[in-house]
């Protein structure tokens, strides 16, 4: 006898109260003096043995209205014996596969069906025979191999209590299976069973695979008998997720503003009406958005932020919580970047104002949204700057600065400070390779014309950037169609630098000639940048591309160390992610909303953190505990499970063979036998016949 | 709604009262009647003795023969009643405005006064806690007051034993009488009833008036209730509604016995509910004995 409302059984304590009622509540009666009291007692007396029986009647057929209404809530049902089943068909190795998928987080009347799914199990382990052995598969990322069928009972329930919890991947139900069925082959028993405990979510089969199979003793495939144990609501149960994130700077609404687009799927018949979008961080919303999302459809939805801290930022945008909100949030860690001081040092400053050097470079770097703070001066002051109040030096066009100058500059850089050197002009090689020899990347060799703006020919023959190392986090938005704001300017003229032997000097960029266009160099604990043209128009026509502005505002972060070396980080929850430390940094915690985050170095100075079982943000320490914000990620959700659809019955039996899958609780005609529906005919008639009695 | 229903008569305080206002709409309904002009015959002299009355003092016979006579008359030598009056304490029973007793008392002191009226004698026989008064009948306006005040008097309690009454009366009335009994008729067993309709066999006409309350008559109660007895200690809780319908069989069955004993006797019996107006109750009789003699 199955129930499938248990909690309604306490509801035949009910029965008691006509017994209850008959004991406690003694009304005293109204005396009333009566001259006829004789024909009273008469009938009394002449009516005591049937008002007895119409009594016990009554008593009777009121205890069995109390005892059939809540027995018949519980909506019990006859499920045949499966000791009894199980004898017709012989013993045989069981594997109970449990799917702990994020799916199985799914909320019916409050609870995860998970919990459903472990009773099931503990049933399943109950219902087996003796002399059947059994083994567990819990079916989620990272779970390993199952063991042995044994005959212990109590290990396998003393595992099901340690498995008390559904994960948050996706679980591949074919690869368990498999490995189900692979842990039977050695049972020397002739019969094979596979219990499946899950939510039958589409999802997570591949019906296109081939159905697993054991090996019997003699080593021949042999389908196993599959006994399914659904669990959840019947249908496709409604669910709405954030499957993707999408962040963007958001210069025009200022410093430090980001634009937060996600992607939200509703993966239920039903069309989501007014669901709030919020953007949280630190468990505050910072901004919301209500969005309507048809049937099975796809919305994009946009918030655009300004974040006033700098640095790292984590958190998440939140979709409004449904019976599966675990993938209604996606984590986000993003850089918001520090103001950066530049120093622009012009070389050639003009009256007029097109013919200055800076024409191009000043609005490149005092764009809307930046987070460049830049400060011009002509040569001659500013050599004489304190450099100290700066993060990033531009020198463009400059002279070669006087030895003291150029020792300051050094002494700048190699505190940290940042230095681009652009040619042109007023460059002399040799006086440069004097002073600034050894803080450039390379030495100057001379200055080579591959056209004149007024050739004819000077499509064909200026110089062209062919060349572009986009791996690097300088040069990695140039790829695809903003390549060609690099690639399509033409060089008139650059200057040669000596040969690639001095310590730190990488080409990011080079002509079709092989000649550099841009080198960087470390020196200390500074950066280097040497451009082998000019920043305005006089050798090259880069700084009318659309190339110029981003490539400028970029070159004074990555001088100035704020710019965000690598992609936003973002890993996949059930998976690894290699972290890449800055330079003698040793990672000594990863902390997020998982416990104990695993972690190792190695040999290549990376670390591999996870499998991360848990979706957020994470942050990364060093040893000393302090946060390393260029190392903070997120892990999210795959999006595999956001549909909760069930596999089509039919085809799952197909799939597994028609005449080997059976489901629990169904009776040999695949039906289990309603009772409460009697039962509430039984309390029908006896409200009824209870009825007729008191008219009488 | 009459004048003389028994929210009205229950108004009025006293047997005095309420016996007059029900003869007084008996009279005024035989007006109507074919009593109209019925008229009171001379029938022989008799020699006066102390205590009749002066009022029929024969004077031309005293001037005549120097003796006294007075004048007797058909009526008043051809009726002479009595009635018996149960005031058991059952009789206390009421359920509405008036009790049995108050409703049989009423309709005995009403029939005094019609007696009384047409110069017949009436009598009383009171039947109270077991003993027995009697007030022998005599047709004087004096004796009127007498028997009103005697019906009065009476309170019901105890029991009362109608055999004893009947035998009494059966004793004390000589030559042919009219016996009229007011009772419930809910003393034990079946003698009395006998008894006071053999007085019939002695050529009296006897007139059984069975006085019920409503109550008694349907059993109109619901909820649980503990019936106690108003003669002795006796008592009994019961669910009305469980034996409602056994009760009604039963009563109906005893309603059913009384009247057919009467109707076997040649008694006249007029059942009558407490609720009813009590002049229609005594023209109804009248009424029934007018077309009985015709």
């Amino acid at each position: 006898m199955n129930f499938a409302n248990p909690w309604a059984l306490w509801g035949m304590l009910a029965a008691a109260i006509p017994v209850l009622v008959h004991l406690f509540d003694r009304r005293r009666p109204r005396p009333h003096p009566f001259g006829a009291i004789a024909f009273v007692m008469r009938s009394q007396k002449r009516t005591a043995s049937r008002l007895k029986l119409k009594r016990l009647l009554l008593y009777t057929l009121r205890t069995l209205v109390f005892l059939c209404v809540p027995l018949a809530l519980a909506r019990p049902s006859c499920a045949p014996d499966a000791a009894a089943a199980a004898l017709t068909r012989g013993p045989a190795a069981t594997a109970i596969v449990l799917d702990a998928s994020l799916s199985m987080r799914l909320r019916a009347d409050g609870n995860p069906i998970y919990e459903d799914a472990l009773d099931e199990a503990r049933a399943a382990i109950g219902e087996l025979l003796p002399e059947e052995p059994a083994t567990l598969v819990r079916c989620g990322v990272g779970d390993g191999p199952p063991e042995a069928p044994g005959f212990d009972r109590q290990r396998l329930l003393s595992q099901l209590d340690r498995w008390e919890q559904a994960g948050e991947e996706f679980a591949d139900l074919n690869h368990c299976l498999t490995l189900a069925a692979r842990a039977l082959d050695e049972s020397p028993l002739p019969g094979r069973r596979l219990v499946l405990i899950s939510d039958l979510a589409a999802h997570g089969f591949r019906l296109e695979s081939p159905a697993p199979t054991s090996k019997d003793p003699q080593g021949a495939d042999v389908k196993p008998e599959v006994v399914l144990r659904p669990v959840g609501p019947e249908g496709q149960p409604g669910n709405a997720a954030v499957v993707a994130l999408a962040i963007e700077p958001a210069p025009q609404a200022g410093p430090g503003a980001f634009q937060l687009t996600a992607t939200v799927r509703n993966a239920s018949s039903q069309a989501l009406k007014d669901a709030e979008l919020s953007l949280q961080v630190g468990g505050v919303t910072l901004a919301k958005s209500f969005l309507d999302v048809p049937a099975g459809g796809t919305v994009r939805k946009s918030l655009t932020h300004r974040f006033e801290q700098q640095g790292a930022i984590a958190g998440a945008m939140v979709l409004a919580a449904d019976a599966l909100p675990e993938d209604n949030a996606r984590a986000f860690v993003l850089q918001v970047a520090e103001p950066i001081s530049v120093l622009v040092v012009n070389g050639a400053p003009a009256a007029q104002r097109y013919r200055d050097e800076t024409f191009f470079l000043e609005p490149a770097l005092t764009a809307p949204g930046t987070p460049v703070r830049s400060v011009f001066r002509d040569a001659e002051a500013g050599l004489k700057e304190d450099l100290s109040a700066y993060d990033v030096v531009f020198l463009v066009n400059v002279p070669a600065p006087d030895p003291e100058a150029a020792s300051r500059l050094a002494a700048f850089v190699e505190k940290g400070g940042g230095l681009f050197v652009s040619m042109g002009d007023q460059v002399s090689p040799d006086a440069y390779n004097a002073v600034l020899g050894e803080l450039l990347p390379r030495r100057l060799r001379d200055v080579r014309t591959a056209a004149e703006r007024e050739d004819a020919d000077v499509e064909r023959r200026a110089g062209r950037i062919t060349q572009v190392q986009r791996d690097h986090p300088l040069l990695a938005p140039f790829s695809g169609e903003a390549a060609e704001g690099l690639e399509d300017a033409r060089f008139y003229r650059y200057v040669l630098f000596e040969g690639g032997n001095q310590e730190g000097g990488t080409v990011l960029a080079a002509f079709q000639d092989g000649a550099p266009a841009l080198l960087i160099g470390q020196r200390g604990r500074g950066r280097v940048a040497l451009f082998a043209s000019t920043v305005d128009r006089d050798w090259a026509d880069l700084a009318i591309r659309t190339a110029f502005l981003p490539l400028m505002q970029r070159m004074a972060a990555y001088l100035g160390g704020g710019l965000e070396e690598r992609e936003r980080l973002q890993v996949r929850v059930g998976t690894t992610l290699t972290l890449s430390p800055p330079e003698r940094v040793r990672v000594g915690a990863v902390e997020g909303p998982m416990k104990n985050v695993p972690f190792r170095a190695a040999e290549d100075g990376s670390v591999v953190v996870g499998p991360l079982r848990v979706p957020g943000a994470y942050v990364v320490k060093d040893l000393e505990g302090k946060v390393l914000p260029s190392l903070g990620f997120a892990a999210t959700l795959g999006t595999e499970e956001t549909d909760l659809a069930r596999v089509q019955r039919d085809a799952l039996q197909a799939w597994f063979g028609e005449e080997t899958v059976t489901t629990a609780g169904e009776n040999a005609e695949g039906r289990e036998v309603p009772v409460w529906t009697w039962l509430l005919v039984v309390a029908a008639l006896a409200f009824l016949g209870e009825g007729l009695l008191l008219r009488r | 709604m009459t004048l003389l229903d028994a929210q009205t008569l229950a108004r009025l305080s006293g047997v005095r009262l309420r016996a007059r206002a029900v003869m007084e709409g008996v009279l005024s309904g035989l007006h109507k009647s074919p009593h109209q002009g019925q008229s009171v015959e001379f029938a022989e002299h008799k020699e006066y003795a102390p205590g009749d009355e002066l009022r029929h003092m024969d004077w031309k016979a005293y001037g005549k023969f120097d003796r006294y006579y007075v004048k007797r008359f058909e009526h008043e030598t051809n009726l002479r009643a009595s009635l018996v009056v149960d005031a058991s304490a059952s009789m206390g029973y009421r359920s509405g405005a008036l009790s049995k007793l108050e409703v049989a008392t009423s309709l005995a002191g009403a029939l005094c006064y019609l007696l009384v009226r047409q110069q017949d004698a009436a009598g009383l026989t009171l039947l109270s806690d077991g003993a027995m008064r009697e007030l022998p009948p005599r047709a004087s306006a004096g004796h009127l007051n007498v028997l009103l005040e005697a019906l009065e008097g009476l309170t019901p309690k105890g029991p009362v034993n109608l055999a004893t009454a009947a035998d009494h009366v059966a004793e004390k009335v000589r030559g042919r009488a009219m016996v009229c009994v007011f009772s419930d008729l809910f003393e034990d067993g079946p003698e009395g009833l006998k008894r006071m309709l053999s007085l019939r066999q002695r050529r009296n006409d006897v007139v059984v008036f069975h006085v019920l309350d409503p109550a008694e008559l349907t059993f109109p109660f619901e909820d649980p209730t503990l019936f106690l007895s108003m003669e002795d200690s006796a008592r009994i809780e019961v669910n009305p509604r469980e034996i409602r319908e056994s009760y009604l069989e039963e009563f109906g069955a005893f309603l059913a016995a009384c009247r057919g004993a009467c109707a076997e006797a040649g008694v006249d019996y007029e059942l009558v509910r407490t609720d009813e107006p009590l002049d229609q109750v005594l023209l109804r009789f009248l009424s029934r004995r007018q077309g009985r003699r015709r």
